[in-house]
């Protein structure tokens, strides 16, 4: 038995240094492809680290297609929907768990309603009502058809629930309004709430793909997941330019990694949470 | 007076419109008008729905790519999620004591989800390259033949699978490490002091405590699994020959490649109705766990 946990003791460590590796090894796969050539990249066996590293790779595929710009349309979008939903899944919140009104019922059961219905399944309707509205190829389509999430409601509800409902009743006596209670006593005590709520839907929306590529056709409208996309299909011919796809990889992922190594706590902070709101 | 009292009900309401206007608009609406578009024939450019009645239904039901759909469609939930959960326990476990570097680990193993699946999807791509792929080039070390990775009918959902699993088995660690710190230590102590060994004491104590999270995993995995595109857009397209197109991918076809959108829609309604199914499945099942 002691010799067993000794052996524990050992081998624990050993295979997750060896698990981490191989779940973290396509990351430094894609990075060290991205400093070969493309002749070194077609070479068999492959090199682990290229003989000779050529990081104007990474320039030469940011200046290949409008990575910037992709780029800067994802960024902004993501942040104006998490403002968004920020306001809305605030208000909403509130009213269900602060307010009394005879709708409150049929409200919250359709929010639930919501909840068990999947996005991609009404996306086609939801393409045809978009065009009605003429909001398809806009800044206003991408953002406002992704501006309320039915997860950030359960998860600002789960938070407010638990504020005492007197800090409330104290704020009605001194005669505060509802907009300045929810803003200047709720949101602050729940902050981390919020704080899960703007990182979770950052990184979902960035990284969304299948619905922002079907509602815009206007290529200076396009998302980074999209443009990569289509980098790789046109621009990489699927092969010729394997080297500069890696790289184009790599900083499409890299401002995700950041966000996370900065807000990593939060991120797992919120395991904790989701798993609260799933009860309901 | 009355007034006053007027507006005071009227508030809460105003606070509710930001969030309900927009569902209503790209949720609810969408939903209703997939539920009527199943029930007609049309084409995009026609401005004419042609009413068919059930036809759209009972068409599905006797054509064959719609059982490969459903077919390919479970296997790759049963694909996706099982190993998901038990590498997840499993990992979950190992991590549960003191272990230097752990929240190293947890980063490491955490990053793949919180990444594009559409970014990672292209150097996995790369990784099944057939000649020089480094998959392949691994096979060959122990002696293995090469694989038609994404080529092969027989081995293409293995490989979408394989970047699905390595997707999310980092999370579902995360949420079973939670559920683990939450099992109190007590309650194994005292099936120690029964008699109880360590095998006995999991799978009487400890499994049990964890199973809401096992069905909260359960649950978010399968629908996401009958919602999983991007992977399969960029490394097989639903292809070779049909092996990877699920559902969700034939909807999208038939919806916009063949505009077909009666067809599409139908398969949208039988999606809906799996998705709601599981969730109001999920509900009741928690209800009654949440007694002890």
């Amino acid at each position: 038995m002691l010799v067993l946990r000794q052996f524990g003791k050992v081998a624990r460590p050993l295979f997750f240094a060896a698990l981490a590796l191989l779940m973290a090894f396509p990351f430094y796969w894609m990075v060290t492809s991205a400093l070969k050539t493309n002749d070194e990249i077609w070479q068999s066996p492959p090199t682990l680290w290229p003989q000779d590293p050529l990081w104007g790779n990474f320039a030469a595929a940011w200046n290949e297609a409008p990575f910037f710009r992709y780029m800067g349309n994802s960024i902004f979008v993501a942040g104006s929907i998490v403002l968004l939903q920020v306001i809305n899944s605030g208000m909403m919140a509130y009213a269900l768990t602060h307010m009394k009104f005879r709708l409150k019922g049929l409200f919250a059961g359709i929010i639930l309603f919501g909840y068990m219905v999947p996005a991609t399944a009404v996306y086609l309707p939801g393409y045809l009502v978009l065009s009605e509205l003429h909001l398809l190829d806009s800044y206003a389509g991408l953002i406002l058809s992704n501006c309320v999430s039915v997860f950030s409601i359960f998860l600002i509800r789960q938070a407010f629930i638990q504020v005492p409902h007197e800090l409330v009743e104290a704020g009605e006596a001194d005669g505060a309004s509802h907009m300045r209670i929810l803003w200047t006593l709720l949101v602050p005590v729940t902050r981390s709430s919020f704080a899960v709520l703007a990182l979770i839907t950052f990184i979902d929306q960035y990284n969304n793909y299948f619905w922002p590529m079907l509602i815009t056709k206007d290529p200076n409208l396009q998302l980074v997941s999209a443009g990569l996309r289509s980098f790789f299909v046109e621009g990489g011919a699927y092969g010729l330019k394997w080297p500069l796809i890696m790289a184009a990889s790599a900083f499409t992922i890299a401002p995700l990694l950041l966000v996370f190594a900065i807000a990593q706590k939060t991120i797992m902070q919120s395991v904790n949470m989701t798993a609260g709101s799933s009860k309901g | 007076m009355t007034r006053s009292k007027g507006m005071g009900s009227l508030k809460p309401v105003l606070f509710t419109l930001p969030a309900m206007i927009p569902f209503a608009v790209f949720w609810l609406a969408p939903l209703l008008y997939v539920f009527y578009l199943s029930f007609t024939e049309w084409d995009f450019m026609n401005p004419e729905k042609t009413f068919v009645g059930f036809s759209n239904y009972t068409d599905l039901l006797s054509n064959p790519a719609f059982y490969k759909a459903l077919r390919v469609t479970l296997l790759f939930c049963a694909g996706s999620v099982i190993p998901v959960i038990l590498i997840g326990l499993c990992l979950a476990l190992l991590m549960n004591v003191r272990l230097k570097g752990s929240a190293l680990y947890q980063v490491l193993l955490f990053s793949p989800w919180v990444t594009p699946t559409v970014a990672v999807s292209i150097v996995w791509s790369w990784i099944y390259e057939p000649e020089v792929g480094l998959a392949n080039t691994v096979l060959s070390w122990v002696g293995l033949a090469p694989i038609g990775w994404l080529q092969d009918p027989k081995w293409a959902l293995v490989g979408v699978l394989l970047v699905t699993v390595w997707k999310s088995v980092g999370w579902a660690m995360i949420f079973y490490l939670v559920a683990l710190r939450n099992v109190p230590s007590d309650l194994l102590e005292a099936a120690g002091l029964d008699g109880a060994n360590p095998w006995q004491k999991f799978i009487r104590v400890t499994l049990p405590l964890i199973s809401p999270t096992t069905l909260f995993l359960f649950i978010v995995q399968v629908i996401g699994a009958l919602q999983a595109y991007d992977q399969i857009n960029v490394l097989t397209q639903g292809g070779p020959s049909g092996s990877t197109r699920t559902l969700l991918y034939m909807y999208y076809q038939s919806a916009f490649e063949s505009f077909q959108i009666g067809e599409a829609s139908s398969v949208a309604m039988i999606l809906v109705c799996g998705c709601m199914l599981l969730s109001l499945l999920s509900l009741e099942v928690s209800r009654r766990t949440s007694h002890y």
